[in-house]
């Protein structure tokens, strides 16, 4: 137990280093670290406690707040899902400190469980964070009595701590098939890309079923319960929560038993499993032929798309943003009539409300962030390189654009048609979301700069749960916020001063970006 | 060719880690650099590569200072850690077109070059494969060949001689010296005495970050060892 508890406390150091920049020399970045987790923590628990809320009105007065926490769970599994089954390839099998561990006189599944224990704790998160506000909502709401006593909450806590268990067991099997894939496959990261790509098409059907069976269920809200049986764990776990113990047992069987068979299964396995994850031999085969020149910003470019497109946890974290950026361009276009007939209700702010949505697909997109961070120890050799340390931060910046730039434009000129914007509507659009998007690469960059991780034992603490990149994500969305209160403030004045405004302001944070990377950037970037 | 003067670094905290250090190294000069763990080699490495700021005095790299024009001197300069992680993400061949593309290398010259080196450390078939399934010693030999073709002015190495089999080793120390032979000059740290003995015109030893002894290595040595000498400096003997 000794030994798993310190290989346990490796791993969460490594994850919460990471997410606080705790171990930095600077107790003003530690205390940055700390309060942007607690943001995101409190976030979190109002998005949640909302959705919750919402729901719990709807269902409450037909008795039906079992349905609150079957979807809230599915939230949370899903939610799990997408965020740890990435983390897995790294975490547990592809961690840099594999060979110092595999030689500690500890045996292989004791360090698996103590990898998929830290998986679950991330799990725990998530569950916690859902299904909690959702008691509490519950207690509040309810109109059967049901959240009343001290045993719902025991039983909401048993439930909210075997929940992430399944999601661990399932996150696990999927990182072990995408770190099998890449060991296997001549082009590793476009077969990782793929079964990622499944998988995220499969988790957003879901997730629409899931909203569509929302919408209607004031109406039916029995019959949705009836048609959720092929879901009959989350439902043992609702009627476990109200008050069945015997059910409540039997989800935690569900949830206990795969995680059980997943850390034994593996665990033996785990040193064959990541030996074999890890081999890769050289081919002997090459035949030099005669070799193409370019430029050192071209160079450095392809550098950093080798990097992107051939790290499928970076381009599904960072560039996500993007897919939906062109997803919403084209189906803006494809349901334009349906789209219409949702917007097209007196005094609703269509042309803020697609600039928002531009912009919080951008807000994804944090490319630039992490960036610095992945060069880690191959640092030294841009370091060698002859050429001002600014050339690298401009190019990391630019590379960001090189793909946020056209699809913005894609989006914003496809949502235009589609909402049928007069010219400089559409003009208004594109120069408020194109500002954005180069304020939000620049402060990406500076970001990265700020709060530099080198030392990390895999991409995924880097990419995930780096503070740069939660930084880089969630500051301009507060920045968005401002803008939707500039645009407010505006409309209480004259018609141009709401467009003028948020503009003003996204072309403000751009040029104070662009002056303190051009002027601290590279002092930075030489510091760390 | 490289001009040394004064250099000194201290670390956040206070440790000094080299205390005024003058050293000049001349074109056409394998300079050796040895002393124990700790004592300050890979700090002035670094410092000379321009991959870490220092605190105190100049460096200068035929006629461009370190800190006053960093990319001037870089130009010339060829650098390699002591243990070089080079991006796993890219196929070998990638790697060598990278810094090609950093130093401006015609495509002529850098096919012809890559051919050269990677033929005679027998790598040209790996070229094709990502650098992370290398071994150690090809990753070794993938950095020294990346070096080659810069043709540096100043090639910089740190322990050079660790991961690469005996045969790499052996040509390795040849090419130095046909590098040396063109008007450049190598600077390196060992801990491998005998070949620095064999190998350098000059050797510096330093200890605690303060330069102990240096000179033509055969004044330092004299009728003992390198190894005698270097004992006795560190009060071994």
């Amino acid at each position: 137990m000794k030994k798993f508890l310190a290989l346990l406390k490796v791993s969460i150091q490594s994850m919460l280093l990471s997410s606080t920049n705790s171990r930095g020399r600077s107790r003003k970045k530690a205390a940055t670290g700390l309060g942007a987790v607690v943001v995101i923590a409190g976030l979190g628990l109002y998005l949640s406690g909302f959705y919750s809320y919402m729901l719990m009105q709807a269902l409450a007065p037909s008795h039906m707040e079992i349905l609150v926490f079957i979807f809230m769970g599915m939230a949370a599994l899903v939610g799990g899902l997408l965020f740890t089954t990435f983390a897995v390839k790294g975490v547990v099998f592809g961690g840099k400190d594999n060979d110092l561990l595999l030689s500690m006189p500890v045996s292989s599944t004791l360090l698996m469980a103590s990898r998929v224990t830290a998986i679950y704790l991330e799990n725990l998160l998530f569950s916690a964070f859902v299904l909690l506000p959702a008691g509490v909502v519950c207690t509040m709401l309810t109109q059967s009595g049901v959240g009343h006593s001290l045993l719902f909450w025991v039983r909401l806590v048993i439930a909210a701590l075997t929940l992430p268990l399944l999601d661990t067991a399932l996150s696990v099997l999927l990182g072990a098939l995408v770190a099998f894939l890449s060991a296997r496959v001549s082009k590793g990261a476009l077969g990782q890309n793929i079964v990622t790509g499944l998988f995220l098409v499969v988790v957003f059907y879901f997730s629409f079923n899931l909203n569509r069976m929302i919408s209607g269920l004031a109406v039916n809200a029995a019959g949705i319960k009836d048609s959720l049986n092929w879901a009959a764990p989350l439902l043992w776990m609702g009627e476990g929560i109200l008050g069945d113990w015997g059910l409540l047992l039997a989800f935690a069987a569900c949830c206990v038993i795969p995680f059980a068979l997943v850390v034994f299964g593996l665990g033996r396995v785990y040193w064959q499993a990541v030996t074999a994850f890890a081999a890769r031999s050289a081919q002997s085969n090459y035949k030099l032929s005669a070799q193409s020149a370019s430029s050192q910003k071209k160079a450095l470019l392809r550098k950093e798309a080798q990097r992107f497109f051939g790290t499928p946890m970076y381009f599904w974290n960072a560039g996500l943003g993007l897919i939906m950026l062109l997803a919403a361009g084209a189906a803006s276009l494809v349901m334009r009539e349906k789209l219409l007939a949702f917007v097209g209700m007196e005094g609703f702010p269509l042309l803020p409300m697609a600039a928002a949505v531009i912009c919080f697909c951008l807000c994804t997109c944090p490319i630039a962030a992490p960036s610095v961070s992945l060069e880690g120890k191959y640092l030294w050799i841009l370091r060698e390189a002859p050429m001002p340390g600014s050339t690298l931060l401009w190019v990391k910046v630019g590379f960001q654009l090189l793909l946020t730039l056209p699809c913005t434009v894609i989006a914003g000129a496809c949502i235009s048609i589609a909402l049928g914007f007069h010219l400089w509507q559409g003009a208004a659009l594109l120069i408020s979301a194109l500002l954005f998007a180069v304020g939000h690469a620049m402060f990406g960059m500076l970001m990265g700069l700020a709060f530099p991780k080198l030392d990390a034992v895999n991409e995924t603490v880097v990419i995930k749960q780096s503070l740069a990149t939660t930084l880089a994500m969630f500051v301009p969305m507060a920045a968005l916020a401002a803008a939707g209160g500039l645009y407010w403030l505006g409309s209480q004045m004259t018609g141009w001063a709401a467009l003028a405004l948020p503009i003003l302001l996204f072309a403000l944070l751009t040029a104070v970006c662009a002056a303190i990377l051009s002027k601290r950037g590279p002092v930075m970037l030489q510091a760390l | 060719m490289l001009y040394i003067e004064h250099y000194s670094k201290t670390y956040p905290g206070g440790k000094k880690a080299v205390d005024n250090l003058t050293l000049h190294v001349q074109p056409g000069e394998i300079y050796g650099f040895i002393g124990h763990n700790g004592a300050g080699k890979t700090t002035t490495l670094r410092a000379v590569a321009g991959v870490m700021d220092f605190t105190e005095g100049t460096i200068t790299i035929d006629g461009h200072d370190i800190k006053k024009d960093p990319v001037g001197a870089k130009r010339v300069t060829a650098f390699l850690p002591d243990n070089p992680d080079l991006y796993e993400f890219m196929k070998g061949i990638d790697y060598l077109n990278f810094i090609a593309d950093l130093y401006d290398i015609p495509a002529d010259q850098r096919t012809a070059d890559i051919g050269k080196y990677a033929d005679a450390f027998e790598l040209t078939g790996n070229l094709g494969s990502p650098i992370g399934s290398y071994s150690h010693g090809m990753r070794q030999k993938l950095a020294l060949i990346s070096a080659f073709i810069r043709r540096p002015r100043l090639l910089i190495l740190d322990e050079p001689f660790v991961g690469l089999d005996p045969a790499a080793a052996h040509l390795m120390k040849g090419y130095l010296a046909e590098l040396c032979q063109g008007g450049s000059a190598v600077f390196f740290s060992t801990h491998v005495l005998e070949v620095a003995e064999k190998l350098c015109h000059k050797i510096a030893i330093i200890k605690h970050g303060r330069l102990v002894r240096s000179g033509p290595t055969a004044e330092l040595v004299g009728d003992s060892s390198l190894e005698d000498v270097f004992l006795e400096l560190e009060g071994e003997k």
